[in-house]
Formats: C-alpha cells, structure tokens, sequence
C-alpha cells in the first residue's frame, strides 16, 4: 500500500504496521496497518481520540511497547534500518542516537532520584563515544539552549527542584541532546499550563528548524496542530483515515470524522450560540474484528456499503489522501447529526430572569501559613487568594481563568465552604454545588449510580424514600441519560456519562450556583462538546448560574457570559466574555489569548504573537508593586513600585494595570 | 535536615523514657516481688522483709524509679537478683552475639531477596509468569513456616543428618572459626522468614517502578534492560525495601529469643528467657530497654537513610 513516491531523504517510512496487545481477555489490534513516510525537517501531527492507538502507534515505531504489546506485522524504516527486524541492542543504539523522544508527562518522565546531569550525560558518551567532560559540555549547552536559565548550575538539581516547563525543557534537552534524525513527541504539552504550552511547542518548532530533524508530534489539540504542524494525520481505530498537509486538512477536510473533529472546538472568532457539534456513541472495541469502516456507527452520511468493506486511504487532491467512499465526507451527503437545541417549552416557560446577584464575592483572601518545626524559624505565609471581589447573576455563568497556582480552585473551594476564607465574605443566595473534574475518581467505585445522585438528599434528610427515588428519575433524565443507567457502577460507564452523572448529583439539592472546576479537562474532545452542550441547556432550562473554572481558554469563552482573569491570587481583569476575548485589556489576558493556538493554519502562520517569558513567580514572596510586572511586556518603572488596584475603565469592564485608565 | 534530626532525637529520648517508666511499672504490678521469688519458700515475715530492706524494695516506689534512672544513665544496671553477677557484665558478654546474628542474617537475607525479587518483577514485567509465580510461590510457603519448626528441621538436617554445623558447644569470640560456625544456623533458619518477606516487598516495589514514565523515558535513550533495572528501576523502589528492613528488625528481635533458645545460645534472647522464668525484675526491666533502645534507633537510622536515597524526601 505504498501511496507515496519513494524519496531519499525520508528520514522515517512506515509500511502497512500493524501492534497488537495480547491480554488475557483478547488481542487488541491497537494498529491496523498504518503507512506514511516522514522527511527531514517535516513535523507531522498525529491526532485522534484516546484509544485511537496514535500513542500505540508512536511506540511502535522504536519498539517501546509495554508489555504485551508487540509490532506483529509491516516495516518500519529508520535511518535505512527495519527496526522491526533488529536485536534488542541494535535498538538501543538507535534509541536516543537516532531518535528522540519526549513524553506527556513532564512530573513523572524523569527519574526522580537521580539528577538531571546524570541522566543526561552518560546517553551522550555512549551514543556520540566521547569522554565525560566533553558530553558535560554538550549536556550545558543543550539545556541552555531550550531556555534553562543558568545552566551551568541546575544540570546539578534532581527534577523535583524544578517546575513541569521547566523540567519538559530537560526532556526536550535529554531528547535532542545526540542530534536525532527523528523526535517523537507524545502529547508533549498536554501537562502544561497555556502559557508554558506555547513556549514548548516554539521552542520545539525553532529547534526542529535549526537542527534539520523530523518530528513526530502527537496530540488532540487541533489547534496546536495548526500552529505546529506541516503534515496531518487523523487516526480512528487503529488506522490513518486522513493524511495530507496541516492547511489542506483544516481547510478541506475530507473525512467525516475529520469534519466532525473540526467542527466540536468552539469558535472564538464568530459569534457563538450555535451549539456545539457532538459525535454520537463511542469508538469501537479494538478487540472486537472489524469488518467495513470503523467510524460508520458514528457517521451521518454511512451507507449500506459502508458496513460491508472498508476503504483504504485513496488520493483526493495532492499529497491529500481520505479513506472514504465519499470523495468530500460529509459535505456530499446528509450533514452531521444536527443537534440543534431542543425548542420545547422552556422559552416560554422561563421568563427571562430578573437582574440579580445570586452570588457575591467582597475582598476575599485565603493565605496559608506553614509553620517551621524549628521554633526561631519565621512561619512563610502562602497567599493563595489575594482580595478577590467577584458578583454572578441569576442565570449566568462566569468563566475564572488562569493558570495553575493562580488560586482559581482555592476560590471554587471556598465557595462551597470547603475552605474557611482567611478575610472576606462571600455571599450565595441559595446553595453551592460542585461539579468536579475528574469522573474517574470522583464517585465511589462501590456505589450504584442511584445511591451516587441520591446521597446529597439522603445526607440532608430531603423526602421519603419514594420522593427521593422519584427525584434521582427525574435528575438523570435531565442530563441525558436512560434510567436504566440508575442500576449501573461508575465502572461501566464512559467518561461522558459519568461526568453527566457528576452533574446530575450537583443538581440534586436545586442549587442556585453550581461550581464547575475544571469540568471538561478529563474528557475527550467530542465528549467535551456534549458535557458544554449540556450545561448550557441547564442554564437555559434551570436558570441556574454557574461559576466555571478552566484554562481551556475557549470553552471558557463559549460557555461564559462574565469573565474573571486571574493571576496570582487577584482578579486582573473582569468583564463580558466577548469583550474581554476581542480587546483584552491587560497584558495578561492578552498574552493568555496569545497563547492559545486557534485551529487555522492559516491564521496561525501570520499571527503575530507575543508570548510572556518565565513562569509565575512563588506565591510565598511578597511583591510591592503588579503582581504581573516579573512577566509584563510592557513592563515600566511605575508598575515594580506601586500595585494597580483593579478599577472599571468603562461601564461593564474592569482590570488591574496602570496602563489602562 | 537539622529540624529533623532535632525532632527524631527528642522524639527518640521521649520513646526510650516511655517504655522505661511502663516497664517499670508494669513489673512492679504484677503479685509477688523479687524479693520473695529469691526467698522462694525459705523466708518468713521478717527475714523477708529484712532481705527487702537490703534489696532496696522497702523505699517509696518514686525513689526506686529516680534510684533506676539514675543507674540506666551512667549504665550502672546493678545485679541480677537471684544471682548477684553483674548485669552489665552479662549484657556485655551478650551483645555481640545476638548482634552478630541478627545484622548476619540481615545481610543474607538481603543479599538473596533483593537480587531474587528483582529477577521476579523482570520476569513479570516482561510477562514471563512461570519464574515469577515460581518464586513467589516459594516465599509464601516460607513465610508460612515458623522459625521453631525451621529451626529443628534444620537442627534435625544439618547438624544431626549431615553433620556440617555444630548443634552444641561454647561460643566464644576468641575463635571466630567456630563462633561463626556455631551461629549459621541461627543465622539460616533466621533468614528464611526474612528472605521470604524481602524479596516480596522488592518483587512488588520493582515491578510497581518497571513500569513508571521514567523507566521508559530511560528506554528511549538506548538503555540496555539490565542497565534500566539497576541504574533507575533498584535505585527508586529502594525506599520501600529500606523501610521493611528497618521494620523487621523488630521481628528478628523476636526470632533471636526462639532460635537462641533452641540452639543454646548465650545472647540476649537466653538471657530475656532466664530472667523472666527466675522472676528477675531488674535483669528483665534492663533487656527490655534494651530491645526498645534498639528498635528506636534501627527506626531513626531507617529514616536518614531515606533522606540519603530521595532527595525528595522532605522533613
């Protein structure tokens, strides 16, 4: 199935792969025959759903499986060499030499006990046969090169001296440092915070540049693929279903699981309110034989034919190839599952809401102090939350952005009085109700889906038995889900529906606020779609307001109506989401936006962008003047001496920076 | 690191205070003194209360405890009550015996276990079952296997079938040859329980490592499986295998009174098991100490030694 030209410089050919996992239960054809070359210099990216076997795939290609993994079958050509065909030590000189890899998790990639220089060095004498000093040498270099400040000192420090960018950067080092042919990187920023994630992936673009190398890069943001990538391709089940280059396939997707892909990510350009495009039902089991295309439960326009053969990868327009048996996907048959919002009764039920506040937020601090065991040692105060002042509307929802460690969660738990404030009030007409951000593991695995919706009414003494029975009916039909789901435990149910389920027990006592942190983070990205979908219609339905705390920037933006920036414990900006999105006030925000990479190549490749440097400084030091100044482009005298209070520049937008008055 | 040690060493002396002042008085509860156990049936009202007088019993009970104290810190331990000889002498003479089998045993259980339980957690991890089931199976049987019983299956097989340690005899440090030939089958019997246990706690701290980012992060430079198990794999699960061989020293303890016991031996253990069946309060308050003494600091060691393998670790 050789589609594309033989050509010298390809630097990696992979021919009809295929990786089982033999488990006890079965095989799981993690990969079902995937071909394409990659050539110097190129980036291709990989995307596709969890469980679509692109990680699979991308171990494959050294044969860095876990057990029971194993390549069975197909050719993979590195440097001239059929990795299939080598010994477990002729591997291990071209892992490392002639390949690169970088892995998701920057917390846990590195070995803990063991400091970064010696892990680094010793690959560089063996893989490059040269003496200990020399490759000292290179190791300093290499990390002064991805932006270790003083690095002469910190190839001495263990990783947990460092923060996640900061050790990803080690990685990117240790993976780079023997100059490889070929990097693979495996979800390389998906552990980091936006503005970390941004300075990762320039940083890998500019020395992929600079050193002529391949790169495999695997991710489910579409948006950074079209910020990073020259080449696409689209895994589903084990297979590639589309492959060309990162413009072609945003502009003119040909798939329909590529168009569906495309169309789940909200839009921060136009204006929003259509809903949110929804994939129905769930990859299929790798373990299950696969007869006809695997996506056509899940397709619009699937046909007879579909369920009987499947298609290959066929030439559409150049080096564009789709495995269809429609040449356009869905735009030549029926459209996508058009879900569009339910117009039952609820307009006319729900009168629009009168103005007020359900929820306020007065000077709110949260500081913890950490006491020393040596009686002489001064206590180090952490101020999580520094004097935040925040108000919610009946009916509305405000969106709290930020990256980790700006005290957006520490406000969530005060909310819900899981953390007494150390100053301030916080007024809730009503009651508070979380929906967390885990699903996985935030239900008792030994409960029943019943007893899980029922417990906040049992707790509180709410009903009889039969009215909380009655209740928990009526709760699980509103998010979506079948009664039958009421019998079921946590285990047997997706991502999706437990976060549904999530929901549901939040709405249990009839909330007037629910607090949702970080509520799609876990999820896949068509999943994550529905879960917005869904809340969306709450709000409508319910008039319930929510607080929605997130650093996917654009959900925040679709789902929000007020938008609350912070940075280091204090609200830098404030105002409607549209507005803060299209004119940010503050430096932060705008560099916040500047961070988020937007699925257009297009755009992408003329954006001007000005990406903040460092990282946020420690909470426990005590700055005088703007929190931000460490960081701020626009950095000037004023803002290192005296603090901007946050103050309104017009009548609904608010910011905290001396430059805006 | 400094805050630390201070805490542990306070904590240490309050642990020791503790166990000294309950033993104390837990042995000043119990019917009968040491007085009428030397006495026995020889005595009557006045002698006895005479040989109480001289013993030191007739004081208010606080005066003995401060009287106690006093001779623990300057390591004046008195007499044994029934036979008047020196109970730091005794101690002395004691010491490295027990010690001797115990850090012996300590020393070969590890140097099978962790090499054992490492090749188990590779064979598992890789997914070769049969090895792994193999030694796994075997260190549960022997851990189900009690030290007396092993003790004279073993006396029964080495010494009175093949003939190849000594089941009896003087124990003397003047001739190490024989010393140590006397104390390798305390020593192995000791070990087997330990063995058993080790390389478990390694088997399932090393398979729990095999398959951390940073293994494979190790893999993707090129690291040899053998140089990923030793260089990254035992240095990371070394922690929970120091913290159950601290903690075992505390059943090994216990296994030196049994083994001592059977074969004889002078040590601490023989000496615990004379004083307790002659009633002899001082020699008993005194081991006890002792064996808390011991088991404390085996603890604090325990901890620095884990400061030392994880940098992360933090007090």
């Amino acid at each position: 199935m050789t589609f594309m030209p033989k050509i010298d410089d390809a630097v990696l050919q992979v021919r009809d792969m295929h990786t089982h996992f033999n488990t006890d239960t079965g095989v799981v054809k993690a990969v079902n025959g995937v071909s394409f070359d990659l050539r110097r210099g190129e980036r291709i990216a990989i995307v596709g759903e969890s469980g679509s076997g692109k990680s699979a795939m991308a171990m494959s290609l050294i044969r860095l499986l876990a057990f029971p993994g194993k390549v069975v079958s197909g050719e993979i050509r590195i440097a001239g060499k059929d990795i299939t065909r080598l010994t477990e030590r002729e591997l291990n000189g071209i892992r490392g030499k002639d390949v690169g890899t970088v892995f998701q998790d920057p917390m846990s990639s590195l070995d803990p006990v063991m400091r970064v220089g010696d892990q680094m060095i010793p690959p560089i004498m063996r893989h490059l046969e040269i003496g200990q000093k020399e490759a000292q040498a290179i190791a300093i270099e290499w990390l002064d090169k991805v932006g270790i400040p003083d690095a002469k000192q910190r190839i001495k420090a263990y990783p947990f001296e460092m923060s996640g960018g900061m050790r990803q950067r080690v990685m990117i080092a240790m993976a780079l440092s023997c100059n490889p042919r070929l990097i693979i990187a495996d979800e390389p920023t998906t552990a980091l915070d936006v503005t970390i994630q941004a300075q990762i992936v320039e940083l890998l673009k500019n020395l992929t540049a600079e050193t002529g190398a391949a790169m495999l890069f695997i991710t489910h943001d579409l948006g950074l693929v079209a910020r990073f990538a020259n080449k696409v391709g689209v895994m589903y089940a084990g297979r590639l279903v589309e492959f060309g280059p990162a413009t072609d396939i945003f502009a003119d997707p040909r798939h329909p699981y590529t168009q569906s892909l495309l169309r789940t990510i909200p839009d921060t350009t136009v204006a929003k309110r259509d809903r949110l495009l929804q994939i129905p039902g769930f990859p299929p089991d790798m373990k299950m034989p696969m007869v006809g295309c695997s996506f056509r439960e899940r397709c619009a326009a699937a046909h007879d034919y579909c369920k009987s053969s499947a298609p290959d990868l066929e030439f559409r327009t150049e080096n564009h190839y789709a495995a269809c048996w429609l040449p356009a996907g869905l735009d030549g048959g029926k459209t996508a599952e058009d879900d569009a919002p339910k117009e039952t009764a609820k307009s006319a039920s729900v009168a629009p809401p009168p103005r007020q506040d359900v929820l306020e937020i007065n000077d709110l601090h949260k500081h913890f102090v950490k006491k020393s065991m040596l009686p002489w040692a001064e206590p180090r105060t952490l101020r999580a939350v520094n004097g935040v002042s925040l108000r919610l509307n009946r009916g509305e929802t405000l969106g709290i952005v930020g990256e980790s460690g700006c005290g957006k969660s520490t406000v969530a738990r005060m909310l819900l009085g899981l953390e007494q404030p150390t100053a301030g009030q916080i007024y809730i007409a009503g009651a508070a109700q979380m929906v967390f951000q885990d699903p996985y593991s935030s239900f008792n695995p030994k409960m029943k889906v019943f007893n899980i919706i029922e417990e906040p009414l049992v707790v509180t003494r709410k009903g009889t038995r039969a009215e909380r029975a009655e209740k928990v009916r009526s709760l699980v039909t509103q998010v979506g889900l079948d009664q039958s789901y009421l019998d079921r435990y946590p285990s047997q149910l997706s991502g999706g529906q437990r976060q549904r389920i999530g929901v549901a027990r939040a709405l249990a006592l009839n909330p007037s606020v629910v607090v949702a942190d970080e509520p799609t983070s876990a999820l896949d990205v068509s999943v994550r779609a529905q879960i917005i979908n869904l809340l969306c219609d709450l709000k409508e339905q319910l008039g319930i307001s929510f607080v929605f705390i997130s650093h996917d920037l654009l959900t925040v933006r679709y789902i929000s109506d007020h938008i609350a920036v912070m940075y280091l414990g204090e609200v830098v900006e404030y105002g409607p989401a549209a507005h803060v999105f299209d004119d940010p006030a503050h430096p932060y925000t705008r560099a916040l936006l500047d961070a988020i990479p937007s699925p257009d190549p297009a755009r992408e490749a003329n954006r001007k962008i000005q990406l903040i440097s460092g990282e946020l400084p420690s909470p426990l030091s005590i700055q005088t003047g703007c929190a931000f100044a460490s960081r701020c482009p626009k950095v000037m005298a004023k803002c290192r001496e005296s603090k901007p209070p946050i103050k309104a520049f017009s009548k609904q937008r608010e910011a905290a920076c001396h430059l805006v008055d | 690191m400094l805050a630390y040690s201070l805490k542990r060493i306070l904590q240490l002396i309050v642990t020791t205070l503790g166990v000294v002042t309950l033993v104390f008085f837990t042995l000043r509860l119990i019917p009968g003194d040491a007085a009428s156990a030397m006495a026995g049936d020889t005595l009557s009202g006045e002698a006895l209360q005479r040989l109480r007088e001289q013993m030191g019993l007739s004081r208010p009970l606080g005066e003995q405890y401060f009287s106690y104290l006093r001779g623990l810190l300057s390591f004046k331990l008195g007499e044994t009550i029934t036979t008047g000889l020196s109970i730091s002498s005794l101690l002395l003479s004691a010491i490295p015996i027990t010690l001797t089998i115990a850090l012996a045993t300590i020393t070969l259980a590890l140097s099978i276990a962790v090499p054992l339980g490492t090749m188990a957690a590779f064979m598992a991890h890789k997914g070769y079952r049969t090895l792994d089931n193999l030694i796994t199976g075997a260190a549960m049987l022997a851990d189900l296997m009690p030290s007396f019983w092993t003790a004279l299956v073993f006396l029964l097989l080495f010494s009175l079938t093949l003939g190849i340690f000594p089941a009896s005899g003087t124990i003397s440090l003047e001739d190490p040859r024989a010393f140590l030939m006397r104390l390798a089958l305390p020593v192995l019997v000791l070990s087997v329980t330990q063995i058993a246990a080790m390389a478990r706690i390694t088997r399932t701290a090393v398979l729990e490592v095999l398959s951390e980012d940073y293994i494979r992060t190790a893999r993707s430079m090129g690291w040899s499986e053998l140089q990923v198990l030793f260089r990254h794999a035992l240095k990371n699960a070394a922690l929970p295998i120091v913290t159950i061989v601290g903690l075992s020293f505390g059943s090994l303890l216990n296994g030196t009174v049994i083994v001592e016991f059977i074969f004889t031996i002078p040590g601490i253990g023989s000496l615990l098991v004379y004083g307790i069946n002659s009633r002899d309060y001082q020699l008993v308050q005194t081991l006890i100490v002792f064996y808390a003494l011991i088991f404390v600091t085996v603890n604090f060691v325990t901890d620095l030694v884990y400061k030392k393998l994880d940098p992360r670790v933090q007090f």
